[in-house]
């Protein structure tokens, strides 16, 4: 049969790019394994949301350098930044260093540290076989970063996670994000993706976080990638007993994107806090599934996004809450609001509950509206033109996710660029 | 010295009586009225007659449609102006049931409209901006603490009335509309209200106070009072009149001028 054979010339090429790439066996078999399951894996369900025409997954694995000026230049002390495949630079304090904290590109980890790796990637937070596009990842990765924080290891800063699509070629990011929390410890990223050159790319992120009990891990994202990406990003974390994972994320790509973010709550007390931005603006179209899941006894999960639609783009936001069967004395609150600035808008707030459990609170709350025209009186009785009174009710109604990102830079950065998005999307 | 002139405006809102229906209703039928800044007007009248539509049509409310007659502010037309526009040109309404914004601090919205009003390159400085707010706070006897909540959200209704004067007072408009700044108030808040609309009070600051009730007129004096009947101002005299019919109603002098209207109108 033509597909059986195009499937076996397509595994050869993967084995022989990663074989070049001098990738252990391990990971080539991960690679093979979830090429051969893709065919019979559904794509990731965004309800009310149809991608079906979406070309994700382009089928060239190959090893291109980008060219290290095209990161920003901005250092801090404990830092990864990627350009497409190539690592540009990584800054961990030696203090770290001594107390066996790891930070490298994810190909340098599967080699060196290939027991830590395994063990994490792929195999709790999230599993090839999962869907279509997670298989599609694990077959066609090429590039990441793996952040390894022992037990009982506090960092204190930041670690600054900049990773940069490099659409001056013609090719796709397929990049996988691994961070490994310790029992007891303590750390937050800042992830950051943008994109520089304006050729057509796919980008599949995937970020995943296994946080081991009593750890304590907090993630801001900022994602800025460019008009000419198609985006698919997965966000995941596995989090065992008293883990605590909080979720910034500002989601300001330009161009179409899916994102997929998900928190399995598995030990007992476990908590997460899910809390997304979007602006969507032109004929931009984004679906974004956030979802908990109660696993473990007494978890608590809360999800809050904020959506801005111009123009005449679409926004859908599933909050999904699902409490499996035996997850006892479980919490899972979820407000979902979207905000209409024009009449060619389109956009959808679904709350969907999955309870398989009596002894559990569960709330939710969506809404879709357009702008408040009282508000807007009131405010232009005062002599502000209609744009700035316009600027601050939306401020005023991203408000409350923006005030609860515990980190005042990303905050700030994030306030930016929601004002450029207003401004240039009138 | 600037000017406001009424000249035989009619106004109508539509109601949507149905799914399919809206009918355009007359509210204003003929107003005349003009004053000038030093000048203190009050507007009296009952329910349903009009007063609440006078001050949102010079305001620029668009739910309020301009049949006929005009609005000038220094002889300039301003039906066709949006309301930001007619704010910048000094016209400023104390709303009856102010809008709530979250998110937006009192202090931060403040500054907001205190620069709309200034031109782009002369913005107020940090420091005369709370210098001005710190003297205002005083005079209504606001907390610090109020300019740091959202606009308006949770107020009671009394922290509104005095919020919206404090914004008078931060603003100086040539003219304010005052829409029932008394209703919901104690006599202490009524008070202080009064307090903060005397202390504008001056050759460059003229004011038209709507109201049902004379109690508000002992506090903020007018030099004119007018009353309103059906949509048009039926009478116009000095304080006393608002003394007048505080004792004899509004039935007494619709009576006395001979004026088929309704007084019982509770829409």
């Amino acid at each position: 049969m033509d597909t059986m054979e195009t499937q076996s010339q397509t595994a050869t090429a993967i084995q022989t790019a990663a074989q070049q790439h001098n990738e252990p066996t391990w990971l080539i078999h991960k690679r093979l394994a979830a090429l051969a399951q893709m065919p019979d894996l559904p794509m990731p369900r965004v309800q009310r949301f149809n991608y079906r025409d979406w070309a994700m997954m382009p089928d060239t694995l190959a090893w291109r350098q980008s060219a290290p000026e095209l990161a920003a230049t901005a250092e801090s002390d404990c830092q990864i930044v990627q350009v497409g495949q190539t690592t540009v630079r990584v800054n961990l304090p030696e203090s770290l260093q001594e107390q066996g904290v790891i930070l490298t590109d994810i190909f340098t980890a599967a080699r060196e540290y290939p027991d830590l790796v395994q063990a994490a990637f792929m195999t709790k937070a999230i599993q090839a076989n999962e869907n279509r596009l997670a298989s599609y990842h694990t077959a066609y990765l090429n590039a990441g970063v793996f952040l390894y924080v022992p037990d009982n290891v506090v960092i204190t800063d930041p670690v600054d996670v900049q990773l940069v699509q490099d659409n001056t070629q013609d090719q796709p990011l397929v990049s996988h994000v691994l961070a490994v929390a310790g029992r007891n410890a303590e750390f937050s990223i800042n992830q950051h993706l943008t994109t520089v050159g304006d050729q057509t790319n796919l980008a599949n992120c995937l970020l995943e976080v296994v946080a081991h009990a009593n750890s304590h891990v907090t993630i801001a994202a900022l994602d800025e990638l460019g008009p000419q990406t198609l985006a698919y990003v997965e966000r995941r974390a596995y989090a065992d007993d008293n883990a605590v994972v909080n979720w910034a994320v500002g989601f300001m790509n330009e161009g179409d994107t899916i994102g997929n973010f998900d928190t399995e709550l598995n030990g007992n007390g476990a908590q997460a806090d899910a809390k997304v931005i979007a602006i969507t603006d032109h004929d931009q179209r984004m679906g974004v599934n956030t979802k908990i899941t109660n696993r473990g006894k007494h978890t608590n999960g809360n999800i809050l996004q904020r959506g801005v639609i111009l123009e005449q783009s679409e926004l859908v936001y599933n909050g999904i809450g699902d409490i499996i069967h035996g997850a006892a004395g479980s919490e899972a609150e979820q407000e979902n609001r979207l905000l209409m600035m024009s009449s060619e808008a389109h956009g959808n707030a679904n709350p969907i509950l999955l309870i398989d459990e009596n002894d559990v609170m569960a709330g939710h709350a969506a809404s879709v509206g357009q702008v408040d025209e009282q508000q807007l009186y009131y405010l232009m009785s005062r002599g502000l033109e209609r744009e700035t009174a316009e600027r601050l009710v939306i401020r005023g109604f991203l408000g409350a996710v923006l005030s609860a990102i515990p980190a005042k830079a990303v905050r700030q950065q994030l306030i930016a660029i929601i004002e450029r998005k207003l401004e240039n999307g009138r | 010295m600037a000017t406001l002139e009424i000249k035989d405006l009619h106004v109508e809102v539509t109601e949507v009586t149905d799914e399919e229906n809206q009918t355009a209703k007359e509210i204003l039928k003929g107003v005349n009225l003009t004053m000038k800044t030093g000048e203190i007007h009050a507007i009296m009248g009952p329910n349903g007659t009009g007063k609440s539509t006078l001050s949102q049509t010079i305001m620029g409310q668009p739910a309020y449609h301009v049949t006929q007659g005009d609005i000038l502010l220094n002889g300039e037309s301003i039906v066709d102006m949006p309301v930001d526009e007619r704010a910048r040109k000094g016209l400023f309404l104390a709303m009856q049931y102010p809008a709530e914004i979250q998110g937006v601090t009192n202090a931060e919205f403040l500054r907001a409209a205190v620069n709309a009003r200034r031109p782009k390159d002369d913005q107020i400085s940090v420091m005369d901006f709370l210098k001005e707010l710190d003297k205002n706070l005083d005079i209504l006897d606001m907390s610090e603490a109020m300019t740091e909540r959202y606009l308006n959200e949770g107020f009671s209704g009394g922290e509104k009335k005095r919020n919206e004067i404090l914004q008078l007072l931060m603003i100086k408009p040539s003219f304010a509309l005052l829409d029932e700044i008394d209703s919901g108030l104690d006599i202490d808040a009524l008070k202080v209200v009064s307090k903060g609309v005397n202390a504008m009070r001056g050759d460059n600051f003229g004011s038209m106070i709507i109201t049902h009730y004379q109690r508000l007129l002992n506090y903020i004096v007018p030099d004119v009072v007018h009353i309103m009947m059906g949509g048009r101002i039926v009478k116009t005299g000095d304080a006393s009149l608002a003394e007048r019919l505080e004792k004899e109603g509004y039935a007494g002098l619709r009576d006395d001028l001979n004026i088929d209207v309704a007084l019982v109108d509770e829409d």
